[in-house]
């Protein structure tokens, strides 16, 4: 689903690499913690499968496209196929929940009555029942991450990213949010998560993918977190 | 792609920023209201051209005792020299029409045109016009072929070119059509750099929605399609106000113009609206453009 084959990402104006000779294969359906400190190139790792940053060297395929060789107008293609969550949510404070999941169907031109009977179910799925005329602030933290998974998902995606999903969490609640990337998963949708978070990453037992300054120095199934932190 | 999402999206970029959108709408209405005016003036000048060369005449004035020119020593036209010059004339490939006037004709047509002005009319006495020769031209700019030959002949006292007068009037029309088309081209550069800004300040509001929007892999044109309307209905609206200020300008200066001046011809409704659907164009295209050109510099897609 997803092949790095010898990457390497230089930042302009950045001496050090952000990623170095990185070769990581993630097959369909699997459930990948990328961890390590911040500026190990995490982001880097995920902006790269969105086509966000071309790598300096190597090639990245994602679903067996060299994405080196997708021209510009196919972009927007292969992003509607991946889901992405963040850290902040990002969502849109004048729209409430329906309308924020909506947006992502509107924006890529879906009809209308395709939505009203998607985003109902998505909602669901997340666990936000009867709260999609809730306005974004009216949210705790937890549930507005839901928000935003249902919208990186309520285009089925194959793949679903996750950078530090819950970064702003308190811990009850990311067991929650674990749930429901759990959940998607067993849609049989690729999920790459890149986290700090230790506690989740040793009790859901998933591949683990380790990268310490721009290198992968750990690549295991079912893995945990690690000693060192 | 949904018309009444782009729609939504519009609407709400153009009330978040409004005063930009004002400025923006008062500063394209003034600049196509100039382009048009250039234009509405132009079209004026075209027309009468066109109108005048087909009226304009060439006068031989003939020698008359009060005449100051050597060569007509002081004495009238005889009519052998009347008689050998309207023979030349008539001979000549350039001319289309000869009309004799005699100098009670030319009084009477001289009381007709300045009857609005008596007492220049009464300063001026039976033979004070001499007798002259009116020639019409197959093309006016023949003039200096027929004169060359006519000058200084036995009887000829001067020979006037009609279009040398005209000249002067089409001359201001035209200054006054290049001062507008130029202070329009200036409104024009300040309209785009508005547009620039107006567009920046509409990508930085709604960054949050166009980050999303290329997450979610909406198309380029999706995401660049809210922009550049915001330009084009600006620019509209702008086209709009331009249009009101173009029917003013052409009852309140034109048409003016064009009584003071003595054009024969008015310009018709028809070409002005012409004119106003161009600008109008003119108008939506530029804020369009310019948009479109902001959006590759603020809005990476």
């Amino acid at each position: 689903m997803i092949h790095f084959d010898n990457v390497t990402k230089v930042y302009k104006n950045q001496n050090r690499p952000a990623l170095q000779h990185v070769n990581v294969a993630i097959e369909k359906g699997e459930f990948l913690f990328l961890v390590g400190p911040s500026g190990s190139g995490k982001s880097t790792f995920l902006r790269l499968i969105l086509k966000e940053e071309r790598p300096s060297q190597g090639h990245v395929h994602v679903a067996g496209k060299d994405l080196s060789r997708l021209s510009n107008w196919k972009v927007p293609h292969l992003r509607r196929r991946i889901g992405c969550v963040f850290q902040d949510f990002r969502l849109l404070p004048n729209k409430n929940v329906f309308e924020n999941v909506a947006f992502a169907l509107e924006v890529i031109g879906k009809p209308r009555r395709f939505i009203q009977k998607v985003v109902p179910e998505v909602i669901d799925l997340v666990g936000l029942e009867g709260k999609g005329h809730r306005m974004p602030d009216e949210l705790s933290g937890g549930e507005q991450q839901r928000v935003a998974i249902a919208r990186a998902f309520v285009n089925r995606p194959m793949i679903l990213l996750a950078d530090e999903p819950t970064g702003n969490i308190d811990p009850a609640t990311s067991i929650g949010i674990m749930k429901v990337l759990d959940r998607i998963n067993r849609t049989g949708t690729t999920v790459v998560m890149a986290t700090h978070d230790a506690a989740i990453v040793d009790a859901f037992r998933k591949r683990v993918v380790e990268l310490e300054d721009g290198r992968v120095v750990r690549d295991q199934s079912r893995g945990v977190y690690g000693q060192a932190y | 792609m949904r018309a009444q999402f782009v729609f939504q999206e519009i609407w709400i970029g153009l009330r978040r920023n409004l005063t930009m959108t004002i400025s923006l709408v008062i500063t394209v209405a003034i600049a196509m209201a100039l382009f048009g005016t250039g234009l509405l003036i132009k079209a004026q000048v075209d027309k009468s051209q066109s109108f005048w060369n087909d009226k304009v005449e060439v006068s031989i004035f003939l020698c008359a005792k009060t005449s100051s020119n050597q060569n007509c020593a002081r004495k009238d036209v005889s009519d052998p020299e009347k008689t050998e010059l309207k023979k030349l004339l008539d001979g000549r490939p350039e001319v289309s029409k000869v009309v004799y006037e005699d100098r009670d004709t030319a009084y009477k047509r001289f009381q007709q045109r300045f009857a609005s002005s008596p007492a220049f009319v009464s300063s001026t006495k039976v033979g004070d016009i001499p007798d002259s020769f009116r020639i019409r031209l197959k093309d006016p700019k023949e003039f200096e072929k027929v004169a060359e030959v006519v000058r200084g002949k036995p009887g000829v006292d001067a020979v006037v070119n009609e279009q040398d007068i005209l000249k002067k009037f089409f001359g201001i029309l035209d200054g006054l059509q290049w001062a507008a088309l130029l202070i329009a081209f200036i409104q024009v550069v300040a309209a785009v750099l508005l547009v620039g800004n107006t567009v920046r300040l509409s990508a930085f509001n709604r960054r949050r929605e166009t980050g999303i929007m290329r997450l979610v892999g909406a198309s380029n044109l999706y995401i660049q399609m809210p922009f550049i309307l915001e330009g084009a209905i600006a620019g509209l609206i702008g086209g709009m106000f331009a249009a009101v200020l173009l029917v003013g300008s052409k009852i309140y200066l034109i048409d003016q113009l064009r009584e003071s001046v003595g054009f024969a011809l008015e310009l018709g409704w028809g070409s002005v609206f012409g004119i106003i659907i161009f600008s109008i164009c003119v108008g939506v295209l530029l804020c369009a453009g310019a948009s479109f050109l902001t959006l590759r510099r603020y809005l990476k897609v």
